[in-house]
């Protein structure tokens, strides 16, 4: 065995070690640059105002591009009453406070529970009509395809928000996301109680939690 | 979509149908034929390894030494990858061939020592290496069958804490315990010998992640502001004190460094990872810096290890009985191989003290160079950053911790060994995950191998929806 083979070996071990290394990097550059985010169609319109709930009101038009789409989400919730700051906050992935916010829909609809809630419906957006079922586990929502409920769409962050279940109600909790989540056109801040047949919204996407 | 109207009239419907647009997206062995592709690539890569070190150390190539180094290993994974395809199909398809190939490099790199010290059969360490290898993988398949939903250790928290303390302790006893390198960290049974505070890591982790969910509140909600930090009221210091205490009985006791700062350090991160409050990591680090200090003042062994730290290129020191003299001899071995390495079996790892345990890294680091080490630390990184990433991207706050703990231990021992052979920190005797000669450790991260597996496995596998 020549000294000049065995180099030449050796080059060849280091170069597949760092093949294999390249292939793994490849294979999860979608941890490295995130999610493709899926450019809405200019044929199909994103919302309908149909949607039920209030605060709904981002009807765009064909063919308008996103940020005039944006534009108009805004005014929606500036409209329904949110004290939705425009200017997006940070993406910070800071670990979320734990504070539970005062009942505000103490008069409504009962609070969603493991017990009486069995769906979650998506009532507005491309997908409207379409339901997943609760269990028991939290669920998480975002444009990652980690999420349970995977909205790929300009207004969704990564990880946007989540589902959790305190003692057996449903909560829902905002992960810091950029364009915000609105319950009852509020805009989510802390950790929510979520009442039954109640508008969630996330950018162009409304959903509900039925019996 | 068929059109606009349809969806208007569903959304206004009392009851759609149920199920109706779930689209399943997913495609249930895409994961696992990923996970494969790569298994074969690292098989070569072992194989491979084996047959340069035959070539460079001993000229020709053995049939039967490739066999059973190489093939033993790539078996055995390949098990492990079948019963993922059955218990956990959507596993991440990256964990199971990295922790494959460090182990296989490893078995390389002793067997290419051993040639070195002439053992053959079963005095040999790589023989034994790849028998708790072996052990190891199958004890992590057992793992990912028994346990089907991660949730379940939560139920065993405190159980959790007492077998970690028994663990610890163990060595202590005067029958069983056994004191090598002054260290006493081992249990000697029969022919076999046990480091059991490799495992009591995992028991540890299970523990601080069930106990913090439930006490995290109190941890972070409270205390007062001190220089724009939020610090903890006193009577909330209690845990942070008793892990402290532990960790000082740890290096007074065991006159175990690296496995007190491996505990302490795992409390802090996972303190620090449940609360979002930086105070308990100036508390944690401020805490560990003190009490090392003291004991570096008090404890010989400790001083030992300061002076061969910041003094080691001191003729007096490392020619001292106990002195730098291994330490040196590491960084001459990193030295001598430059940047491609001086080739498997052909440099001379095997004049360094412990070089297929303790300084292992280093004897990779002379036969492969800087680009061989700087491939076994981006393999390091690519682990640890998908464990980060499974707990991330977890949905329970249980999954979420253990996660954290389980791959942030592998970051702290990597950094805890490859920074006190390379004399970035004093050297401390910890094992270089799964390459290291050693089965204790090689049990313990497969054991983290499975855990991760499973809880990745849990991240994928809950309705989906995408819009």
């Amino acid at each position: 065995m020549s000294e000049l083979t065995l180099l030449i070996l050796q080059l060849a071990f280091l170069a597949l070690l760092w093949v294999f290394i390249f292939i793994v990097v490849y294979a999860m550059r979608s941890d490295l640059f995130g999610q493709r985010v899926r450019k809405l169609k200019d044929g199909a319109p994103a919302t309908a105002g149909a949607g039920a709930g209030a605060g709904a009101g981002a009807a765009a038009s064909p063919g308008a591009n996103p940020a005039a789409m944006a534009a108009a989400a805004a005014a929606g919730t500036a409209a329904a009453g949110g004290a939705a700051p425009a200017a997006p906050p940070p993406p910070a992935p800071k670990v979320p406070t734990f504070v539970p916010a005062p009942g505000t829909e103490l008069s409504g609809p009962p609070r969603a529970t493991t017990a009486n809630a069995s769906r979650l419906v998506i009532t507005s957006g491309t997908k409207s009509g379409s339901e997943i079922p609760l269990g028991t586990e939290p669920l998480t929502i975002g444009r990652s395809s980690d999420s349970s409920v995977v909205i790929r769409d300009d207004y969704t962050s990564t990880h946007h928000a989540r589902l959790m279940i305190w003692g057996d109600e449903w909560v829902i909790q905002d992960l810091d996301s950029t364009n915000g989540t609105f319950l009852d056109g509020n805009r989510v801040t802390a950790p929510v109680h979520i009442p039954l047949n109640t508008t969630i919204r996330i950018g162009a996407t409304s959903f509900e939690l039925r019996r | 979509m068929s059109g606009n109207a349809a969806a208007i009239a569903e959304a206004g419907a009392p009851a759609p149908t149920p199920g109706r647009g779930i689209r399943r997206i997913r495609v249930p062995q895409k994961l696992r034929n990923l996970e494969l592709f790569l298994l074969v690539i690292v098989c070569a890569v072992n194989a491979f390894a084996v047959v340069l070190v035959q070539f460079g150390a001993l000229g020709a190539a053995d049939i039967g030494t490739i066999i059973t180094l190489g093939a033993g290993l790539s078996v055995l994974v390949i098990g492990m990858h079948i019963a993922l395809r059955f218990v956990a199909t959507n596993a991440d398809p990256f964990i199971l061939p990295i922790a494959a190939l460090l182990n296989g490099i490893g078995i390389a790199m002793i067997y290419r020592i051993d040639i070195a010290e002439n053992l053959t059969g079963w005095e040999s360490t790589a023989v034994r290496q790849v028998v708790w290898t072996g052990l190891a993988v199958a004890i992590a398949i057992i793992v990912i069958l028994v346990i089907r939903n991660h949730r379940v250790l939560q139920r065993y928290t405190y159980v959790a804490m007492l077998v970690a303390a028994i663990l610890l302790l163990l060595p202590m006893l005067p029958g069983i315990g056994q004191e090598i390198y002054g260290a006493r960290v081992w249990i000697h049974i029969g022919a076999f010998s046990f480091q059991p505070g490799e495992v009591a890591k995992i028991a540890l982790a299970v523990f601080f992640a069930g106990y913090l969910v439930s006490r995290r509140d109190s941890l972070s909600m409270v205390g007062r502001t001190v220089l724009g930090m939020r610090f903890p009221r006193a009577r909330d210091l209690g845990p942070i004190l008793v892990l402290w205490a532990l960790s000082m009985s740890i290096i007074i006791f065991q006159r175990d460094l690296g496995t007190a700062l491996l505990y302490f350090g795992l409390f802090v991160v996972m303190i620090y990872v449940a609360t979002g409050r930086a105070s308990w990591v100036v508390l944690g680090v401020g805490l560990f810096l003190a009490g090392a200090v003291i004991a570096g003042q008090v404890l010989v062994y400790v001083n030992d290890r300061f002076t061969n730290w910041l003094d080691a290129f001191n003729p007096d020191i490392y020619n001292a009985d106990g002195g730098s003299y291994q330490l040196v001899q590491g960084l001459f071995g990193l030295a001598n191989g430059g940047l491609i390495g001086t080739g498997l079996g052909q440099g001379r790892p095997d004049i360094t003290p412990l070089a297929q345990s303790d300084y292992i890294i280093a004897s990779i680091g002379e036969e492969l160079g800087l680009a061989g080490m700087f491939a076994i630390l981006a393999l390091y990184l690519l682990f640890i950053a998908r464990g980060f990433r499974i707990s991330f991207a977890g949905q329970d706050d249980f999954g979420r911790l253990l996660g954290v703990g389980l791959s942030f231990t592998v970051a702290l021992q990597c950094f805890i060994v490859i920074g006190g052979v390379t004399r970035v920190i004093p050297l401390t005797g910890l094992t270089t995950p799964f390459l290291a000669a050693g089965g204790s450790s090689l049990v313990a991260n497969w054991i983290i191998v499975a855990l991760l597996l499973r809880l990745s496995d849990t991240v994928r596998n809950q309705p989906r929806l995408v819009i």
